[in-house]
């Protein structure tokens, strides 16, 4: 077990994003970006070994004008790369078109990490287990990156390569997350299992449905904590599109799930147990969804 | 850099310091100033032991924040809620209800209090027991702690009448 001290580094405060840029170009590997630093500071308390820390650490204190969470009917929501999750639990907007991200936002870890934990952190974190990344990976979005060479813009569909692991390369900063501006009919959900609410999630799971009236039209499944990262859930979506929402779909709907998942054993639960709930907790937010249309 | 000389501003009074920049905010205010009222318990920010209020009474984990990154930054402790020594309405509050038992974590109770008053005068139970979500109390179950922060809305100074900066000092 570690100390649980912070061990040495050099602490950067770049002024502005050009300038964090460079010195990401400068330092690329040897560098850690820091927002608000709630999974950060843990991870350097707990590094095993020198190599897993860095030289330098970049905190993005001092850059302004990226703490937004911005609304627009027509362009959607623009989250900054230092928003948190209070202030984005703060827009109405965000409660009342991305019900999903809100659900996981409340719900998130507790008060004193949703006050300094942001958003972005949460997707650049690629943990299986972050709500708020099941969340917008059923809603969709894209993360702006910049780079020297300037801005570029990755599908969250393509935004997870492995664990730990996005497509960010060393030398380009996270900026915002744009999510897509809501329709009429599209109908989203979120839900959690967990021990207690401020533990990380056993599992988690988030749905959008596009609807017309009682049918289907489209569907984004996203199950968390039953696989290396976020997991879309494209065969069961499958079996969704283009049907009405009876029982008996809904079943073979959950009946799918546990086929389509690799969970692990750990100390937040089994494979075996994440199996026998996963269709049941979908089916549920599925309900949800369609209930609170 | 490995050192940065920084201003903060602590329960209303200015400490110019000049800090390690892997120090955490929680080891300059226990360590630099002895300021022991602010409690080590998880260092990982699982259980609020370490809570301050930032700025406008907004909660954070100390242990999980850079003192190097707070330069110009307004921090309450639970020992800014007293006056001149005095213990507030929810400290009161805490002792009434004997919502004390070994008292690791009252700190960041009374801290947490402070936060959820200041946005919500007559919480619900529920909504006492969610914004404490974040601090752990290993003695008392936590009735006689949802008890002492009904009492504590139940005590609060009325804010009616007054400036807006008179309404800050309330919050905190």
């Amino acid at each position: 077990m570690s100390s649980r001290i912070l061990p040495d580094f050099e602490l950067l405060l770049p002024q502005s994003v050009p300038e964090a840029v460079e010195l990401l170009a400068a330092h690329r590997d040897r560098i850690t970006v820091m927002a608000g630093g709630t999974d950060v500071m843990v991870a350097m308390k707990f590094a095993q070994s020198p190599a897993q820390l860095p030289d330098y650490l970049m905190s993005l204190e001092h850059v302004p004008g990226l703490a937004y969470v911005l609304f627009d009917p027509d362009k959607g929501l623009r989250i900054g790369a230092k928003a948190t999750i209070a202030e984005l639990l703060a827009q109405a907007e965000v409660k009342q078109h991305y019900r999903a991200l809100w659900n996981a936002a409340r719900t998130f870890a507790t008060v004193q990490v949703r006050n300094t934990a942001t958003v972005l952190g949460n997707l650049l974190r690629a943990s299986p287990a972050g709500d708020c990344s099941c969340a917008i990976y059923a809603i969709g979005g894209t993360v702006a990156l910049q780079g020297p060479a300037g801005r570029r813009e990755v599908d969250i569909d393509d935004f997870w390569l492995s664990y730990g692991v996005t497509a960010r390369r060393p030398d380009e900063l996270a900026v915002e997350l744009i999510l897509p501006p809501p329709a009429a009919g599209s109908r989203c959900a979120f839900k959690r299992m967990t021990r207690t609410n401020e533990d990380l999630a056993k599992l988690n799971v988030a749905v959008r449905l596009e609807m017309a009236g009682n049918t289907c039209v489209d569907a984004r499944l996203a199950m968390g904590c039953v696989a290396p990262t976020p997991l879309r859930l494209t065969k069961t979506e499958t079996l969704l599109k283009g049907r009405e929402l009876t029982a008996e779909v809904l079943q073979s709907v959950a009946a799918s799930v546990p086929w389509e998942i690799d969970p692990i054993d750990d100390k937040r639960s089994t494979a075996e147990y994440r199996r026998q709930v996963s269709g049941v907790l979908l089916k549920r937010a599925i309900q949800e969804a369609c209930g609170a249309a | 850099m490995k050192n940065r000389d920084i201003t903060l501003h602590i329960n209303g009074e200015e400490c110019r310091l000049n800090v390690a920049v892997n120090r955490t905010l929680l080891e300059v205010l226990r360590d630099q100033l002895g300021m022991t009222e602010t409690k080590y318990g998880c260092g990982t920010g699982e259980c609020g032991a370490c809570t301050v209020l930032l700025e406008d009474g907004k909660a954070i984990n100390s242990c999980l924040t850079l003192a190097a990154t707070m330069d110009g930054k307004r921090i309450t402790t639970a020992a800014g809620l007293s006056d001149f020594g005095r213990v507030n309405h929810i400290q009161q509050a805490f002792i009434d209800e004997a919502a004390i038992q070994c008292g690791y974590c009252t700190p960041g109770m009374v801290l947490k209090t402070a936060s959820l008053l200041a946005t919500n005068r007559d919480p619900s139970d529920e909504e006492i027991r969610h914004a404490l979500e974040g601090n752990i109390c290993r003695c008392t179950g936590y009735e006689k702690i949802v008890k002492a922060v009904r009492k504590a809305a139940r005590t609060m100074p009325a804010p009616a009448a007054c400036g807006a900066e008179t309404c800050t000092e309330v919050a905190q």
